[in-house]
C-alpha cells in the first residue's frame, strides 16, 4: 500500500534506480486521452451496469417469490451465474456472441429479425455487450437480497391494499419499494463499488478493445503497468480509483447511518 | 501435495536465509540438494513447451545443469513482477522486439559473443540483429523465420484459381473464397476470405500490417543505426494502408468476424472457416494435423508494387542481470545455438521452437524431412525486420490500436488517421532518443 | 405481465392466496400458474442454458462455436482426453488444493476478525472500517506487483514462497466480504446468551467457538461459497506466483487452451466444464443456508 503511493510519485525502474517525479505521474494520468476515454467508459458501464442488474435482480427476485418447490428449484438455477469462474462466464458468452450469422445469439435474435450483430468488434455495440454480460452474472445476487428483504414486508400492509382495491402498479410502488428501501440501497453501494473496480468481465470479453470502446478505468491501468512498464503511471491511476472508493464507501456508509438514525 | 513441499523446500534452499530457526531446518532438510538450478522462461502455448522441456532435459543429461523451466503464458505481466521483486529469471527465451526495451531498463546483461563457444556457427545477419543502436550485444540468436502466406490449396482448386502471385490475385482469391463455396457443403459466402489477427495485444496487429505495407514500398518508420524517421504518413504508407482499408471496410469485407478484437484468428484458418492466412511457421505442425497436408499449401507471399517482403520474426537468448550463475547462463546459450540444440528444438515432439535454425551449419528442409521449408527458408531471404536496435514497444502498440480503430470503426478518414499515427510514433521514438 | 385480464382473474379467485407475495401471484389460478411458469421458463434459458451448454459442449465431440446447442450431437470423452494430453488435471488438482486449504484459511480469519468487529466497539470503528474495507478491494490486478515483491521476499523470515501454493493461499486469507458477513451476523447473535457463558466461566476461545459459531452456520455458509468461489477466480497472483509451468492452476490455464489451436473447441470446454464443476458442488450442497446468510447481515450494514 504505501510502497504503491512511494511509486506513484516515481518513474518506476528497479534497476536503474527509481526517479522522484512528483505530480507528474497524475498528471500524465488526468491529461492522457485514454483515461479520458476510461472514465467515460466505466461511468457509462459502471452506472448501465448497477442499474441493470439492481432493476433485473429486483424483477427477479419480484417473480420467483414464493414457497413453492418448483420455484426454489427455478431460484437456484437461475443463481448459477453468480458462482460461475468470472474465466469461465468470459468463455460462454465469447462462444454465445460468436459474430457470424450463425452464432448462437445472433440465431436467437434471428428468430425475432434482427439483424446479426457482431458484438465485441463493433465499437458501438461492444460495451454494452460487455454490460449485458455483468448484468447477467450479478442480476441473480442483488435478486437474493430483495428475496429476503420481501420476505421481511408485513403482509397485513397487501391485505390493506387489496380491499382497497389497489392496483398492482400501485401496491409495489407504495408498499413493497418503501419497505425494500435499505435492500435497495445496500445494492446499489455493492454494484457501485463493484462497478467501479470492473476488469475481468472487460479483459477476457474484449481486453479493452476494439479500439478502445471497451476500455475501463483498471483495463487502461493494467495496459499503463504491464504492456507500457509505466508501473509509476499504473500506480498513480491506481491511488486515483482507491480513494474514489473510499469516498464512495465513506458517502454510502453515511447515507445508512443517517437512514438508521431517523 | 509432496511435490508442492518439496518445491518450496527447493526453494527456500537457494535463497539466503540463514539467520532463523525455519531456515536452518529447511536448509538442512535441503543439503543432499546438490546443483541449484538454472530458472529459464519461455513464452510458449503447451504443444512448443513440450519441445522446450525436451531441449533442457538434453542440455541437463548434457551439463548437469538442472533446469527450473515457466512457460510464461503472460510474459511481461509475469517479468514485471519479478523485476518488482528483484529477482529475475536467469534465461530468458522471448521476441527479439523485447531486447532493446528490457537492455535499456537493466534487466538483461550484456553479451560478448566471441565469449560463446560456437558463436562462429551462427550467421552474422543473426548477431547483427541483437546489436543495440550504441552497437552493445545483448542477445544470443535462437531462432528465425519470416512470415509465410498459408493457403487453402482444395479450397483454390475447388474455385478454380490459380496460386495468387500478386496483390490483385490474392484480393481476387480471398473475395472468392468470401462470396463464393469453397468449402462445397452448398452454402456461399459462410466462409471468410482471410484470417486477419486485428489484436492490439503486444501490438501484435503492427506486426502482421508490416508485411503487407512492406510489399508495396511502406514502413512505419525508415533509418537505422538507432535514428528512425516516420514515414507511414507518406505517399506510399496512404496507397498500401488505403488498400488494406478496402479490404477490411469494402464490400465484401475479407477479414474474418471477430479480427478487429483480441481473438486468436488462428482458429478461423485452422478450423476451416478462412482460406487464406498469414502468420510464422509455427503453425505449420497444427495446420498440418487440423486440416491435412494435402490441403495446405504455403506460398510466398503474393507481390505487391515493391516485392515479396514479409516480417522477419526473431527469438533470442537474454540473460537476466539478477543471475548468480553466470556460467550456466553461457552453458545454456552454447547448447542451444549448437548443432545439436537448434537440432533438437526443431525436431523434439511437440512445436518447433527453432524454426529455421540461426546455425548456419544446418538445413532445415534436410532435418524437418519437409520440403515446404524450402519455401519459408526461401521467404526469410526475402524479409525485413522491425526496428529491434531500439526500444520500439510503445510505437508498436500505437500502431496496434490506431489500425484497429480505422478498421473496425471504417469511417473513411486514412490520410488524417495517419497523420495522427505519425504524431505518435514521432512522440514515442522521441522518448527514447531514436527520431532522426 | 400484469396484464388486466391476470388482475381480474386473481380478485375472482382466492384472495388469499394473492396476499402471499408481492407480485400477488394467486396460487391455484391456472391462468396465473401458466403466465409465471413461461416466465419461469425463459428465466432458465437466460441464466440456466449458457452454463448447460458448457457443460453439454464439453461431452460433445467437436463441437463448433456456431451451433452450441442443449442437446450433444456426438456424446463422447473425446475432449476430455485432449484436455488430459494438456495436463489439465495437475492444474485442476492445483486449484483444489489452493481453494480448500485456502478456504480453510479464510473462514477461520473471517470467523476471529468478525468476532472482533462484532463485539468490540471502538472509537473511529466506521472509519477504520470503510478504509480497512476499501483497501481490501483493491482488485488483485493492482495489488499483483506489490504481493508479488513481498511473496519473493517474506518480511521478518526472509524466504521465498513463491512457487509455492502458500504463495496463493496466504493473500486470499483475509477476505473484506467474508469478515463482514461474520460480523453483521454476529451482532445479532444476542449478548445475554455471551454473557451467560461468561458467567458458567467460559473462555473467549471456548464462547467463540461452542457458542457463536453454532449460531453462524448459514453465514458460514455464505463465505464458504463466496470464498471459494473468489479463490477459485484468481487469474494475476497464480500467474505471477507460479515459478514453474506445473504451478498454474487451472482458471490460467484455461486462458492458454483458448489460443490453443491443437485441442479446439472442445478441449476449451472441457477444460471450461472442470473450472465449473468445483464452485457448482460447493453452491449446491450450501445453498440452504444462502438466503438467510448472506442477507441477514447484508441489509442491517
Amino acid at each position: 500500500m504505501a510502497a504503491g503511493i512511494r511509486m506513484s510519485f516515481q518513474e518506476v525502474s528497479p534497476f536503474l534506480g527509481n526517479q522522484w517525479v512528483g505530480w507528474e505521474n497524475y498528471a500524465t494520468v488526468l491529461t492522457n486521452s485514454r483515461f479520458h476515454q476510461a472514465v467515460s467508459n466505466t461511468l457509462v458501464l459502471g452506472v448501465g451496469q448497477s442499474f441493470g442488474a439492481v432493476l433485473v435482480g429486483f424483477i427477479l427476485a419480484l417473480l420467483l417469490e414464493g414457497p413453492s418447490r418448483s420455484l426454489w428449484f427455478v431460484r437456484t438455477a437461475v443463481f448459477l451465474p453468480v458462482v460461475t469462474a468470472s474465466a469461465v462466464v468470459g468463455e460462454i458468452w465469447r462462444i454465445i456472441y460468436f459474430p457470424s450469422p450463425d452464432g448462437f445469439m445472433n440465431k436467437v435474435l434471428g428468430l425475432v429479425g434482427i439483424d446479426p450483430i457482431r458484438y465485441l468488434e463493433d465499437t458501438s455495440v461492444a460495451l454494452y455487450a460487455v454490460m449485458t454480460v455483468g448484468i447477467w452474472s450479478s442480476a441473480p445476487y442483488y435478486m437474493v437480497i430483495f428475496l429476503a428483504g420481501l420476505a421481511g414486508v408485513d403482509r397485513t400492509l397487501y391485505e390493506a391494499a387489496a380491499i382497497d382495491g389497489a392496483r398492482l402498479r400501485h401496491r409495489i410502488v407504495s408498499i413493497t419499494i418503501p419497505a425494500l428501501r435499505p435492500a435497495i440501497m445496500i445494492v446499489s453501494i455493492l454494484a457501485a463499488v463493484r462497478a467501479l473496480r470492473i476488469f475481468t468481465d472487460v479483459w477476457v470479453l474484449t481486453g479493452g478493445g476494439p479500439a478502445g470502446s471497451t476500455q475501463v478505468w483498471m483495463t487502461q491501468i493494467y495496459t499503463q503497468g504491464f504492456e507500457r512498464n509505466n508501473l509509476g503511471v499504473a500506480s498513480a491511476a491506481s491511488i486515483l480509483l482507491l480513494i474514489a472508493s473510499v469516498l464512495l464507501t465513506v458517502v454510502a456508509i453515511y447515507f445508512t447511518r443517517n437512514k438508521e438514525d431517523r | 501435495m509432496k511435490q508442492h513441499i518439496a518445491e518450496k523446500q527447493r526453494q527456500t534452499g537457494r535463497l539466503k536465509c540463514s539467520g532463523t530457526v525455519l531456515a536452518t531446518l529447511l536448509a538442512t532438510t535441503t543439503a543432499g540438494y546438490a546443483q541449484e538450478a538454472l530458472e529459464v522462461w519461455s513464452r510458449s502455448g503447451p504443444q512448443a513447451a513440450a519441445t522446450y522441456e525436451a531441449v533442457f532435459e538434453a542440455f541437463t543429461e548434457k551439463t548437469g545443469i538442472p533446469v527450473e523451466y515457466l512457460t510464461a503464458l503472460q510474459f511481461d505481466t509475469q517479468l514485471q513482477a519479478r523485476v518488482a521483486a528483484r529477482d529475475l529469471p536467469d534465461v530468458l527465451i522471448y521476441d527479439q522486439s523485447s531486447m532493446a526495451a528490457y537492455a535499456n531498463a537493466g534487466w538483461i546483461l550484456p553479451i560478448d559473443p566471441t565469449s560463446l563457444a560456437g558463436h562462429d556457427e551462427v550467421s552474422d545477419v543473426s548477431w547483427d540483429s541483437v546489436r543495440m543502436a550504441d552497437g552493445s550485444t545483448y542477445g544470443v540468436p535462437f531462432s528465425q523465420h519470416a512470415q509465410i502466406t498459408f493457403v487453402r490449396k482444395d479450397w483454390r482448386e475447388n474455385l478454380g484459381f490459380d496460386v495468387p502471385t500478386t496483390h490483385e490475385e490474392l484480393i481476387a482469391l480471398a473475395t472468392a473464397f468470401a462470396t463464393g463455396d469453397p468449402d462445397g457443403n452448398g452454402v456461399d459466402g459462410d466462409t471468410y476470405g482471410m484470417a486477419v489477427p486485428g489484436t492490439t495485444n503486444r501490438g501484435f496487429f503492427a506486426w502482421w500490417m508490416f508485411s503487407y505495407l512492406a510489399q508495396q514500398g511502406a514502413h512505419y518508420v525508415e533509418g537505422g543505426d538507432g535514428k528512425y524517421e516516420v514515414t507511414i504518413n507518406n505517399p506510399e504508407g496512404v496507397a498500401a494502408v488505403e488498400w488494406l482499408y478496402d479490404a477490411f471496410c469494402g464490400d465484401p469485407n475479407l477479414a474474418q468476424p471477430g479480427a478487429m478484437t483480441n481473438a486468436s484468428a488462428t482458429p478461423f484458418f485452422a478450423e476451416g472457416q478462412a482460406g487464406i492466412y498469414q502468420t510464422g511457421p509455427y503453425a505449420i505442425t497444427s495446420f498440418t494435423d487440423k486440416i491435412g497436408a494435402e490441403n495446405l499449401e504455403i506460398i510466398i507471399a503474393p507481390a505487391g508494387s515493391a516485392g515479396s517482403t514479409t516480417l522477419t520474426e526473431r527469438t533470442s537468448i537474454y540473460f537476466g542481470s539478477t543471475t548468480t550463475m553466470p556460467e550456466a547462463q553461457k552453458a545454456l546459450a552454447e547448447f542451444l545455438i549448437s548443432e545439436e540444440g537448434q537440432t533438437l528444438g526443431m525436431t523434439a515432439p511437440g512445436q518447433p521452437v527453432v524454426r529455421l535454425p540461426v546455425n548456419v551449419n544446418l538445413n532445415a528442409a534436410e532435418i524437418y524431412g519437409d520440403e515446404r521449408f524450402v519455401t519459408v527458408a526461401e521467404q526469410l531471404e526475402m524479409s525485413e525486420l522491425m526496428p529491434s536496435d531500439i526500444d520500439f514497444t510503445a510505437a508498436r502498440l500505437e500502431i496496434a490500436e490506431t489500425f484497429q480503430t480505422l478498421f473496425s470503426q471504417c469511417n473513411d478518414d486514412v490520410v488524417e488517421q495517419l497523420d495522427v499515427l505519425a504524431g505518435l510514433i514521432a512522440d514515442e521514438l522521441d522518448a527514447v532518443n531514436a527520431l532522426k | 405481465m400484469s396484464t388486466p385480464a391476470l388482475r381480474k382473474k386473481r380478485r375472482q379467485t382466492s384472495v388469499e392466496g394473492t396476499l402471499d407475495t408481492a407480485f400477488g401471484w394467486a396460487v391455484g389460478d391456472t391462468r396465473s400458474m401458466l403466465v409465471r411458469a413461461v416466465l419461469c421458463a425463459i428465466l432458465l434459458f437466460i441464466f440456466a442454458g449458457p452454463i448447460l451448454t458448457i457443460i453439454v459442449g464439453a461431452f460433445d465431440l467437436n463441437p463448433d462455436p456456431t451451433a452450441l446447442t442443449l442437446w450433444p450431437h456426438n456424446p463422447s470423452l473425446e475432449n476430455f482426453r485432449v484436455a488430459t494430453g494438456r495436463g489439465i488435471w495437475g492444474y485442476f488438482a492445483n486449484s483444489l488444493f489452493i481453494a480448500g486449504f485456502g478456504l480453510t484459511l479464510q473462514i477461520a480469519v473471517a470467523v476471529t476478525a468478525g468476532y472482533a468487529l462484532a463485539r468490540r466497539k471502538f472509537y473511529g470503528q466506521t472509519v477504520v472500517l470503510g478504509v480497512f474495507l476499501a483497501t481490501m478491494m483493491l482488485p488483485e490486478e493492482v495489488v499483483a506487483v506489490p504481493l508479488a515483491v513481498v511473496l519473493g521476499d517474506l518480511p521478518l523470515l526472509g524466504i521465498s514462497i513463491r512457487g509455492t501454493v502458500f504463495a496463493i493461499i496466504l493473500p486470499v486469507a483475509a477476505s473484506a466480504f467474508s469478515i463482514l458477513v461474520m460480523a453483521a451476523f454476529m451482532r445479532d447473535i444476542p449478548e445475554e446468551i455471551i454473557e451467560a457463558a461468561r458467567i458458567d466461566g467460559a473462555s473467549e476461545f471456548r464462547i467463540l467457538v461452542q457458542v457463536i459459531l453454532p449460531m453462524c452456520l448459514p453465514a458460514l455458509g455464505v463465505v464458504a461459497i463466496f470464498g471459494f468461489n473468489g479463490i477459485w477466480d484468481q487469474y494475476l497472483l497464480p500467474l505471477v506466483a507460479a515459478n514453474r509451468t506445473e504451478d498454474y492452476t487451472i482458471t490460467v490455464i484455461l486462458r492458454s487452451l483458448r489460443a490453443d489451436v491443437e485441442v479446439g473447441t472442445g478441449a476449451l470446454l472441457a477444460g471450461a466444464f472442470l473450472a465449473l464443476i468445483p464452485s457448482l458442488i460447493v453452491y449446491l450442497l450450501l445453498q440452504k443456508s444462502l438466503v438467510r446468510g448472506m442477507t441477514s447481515g447484508a441489509i442491517k450494514g
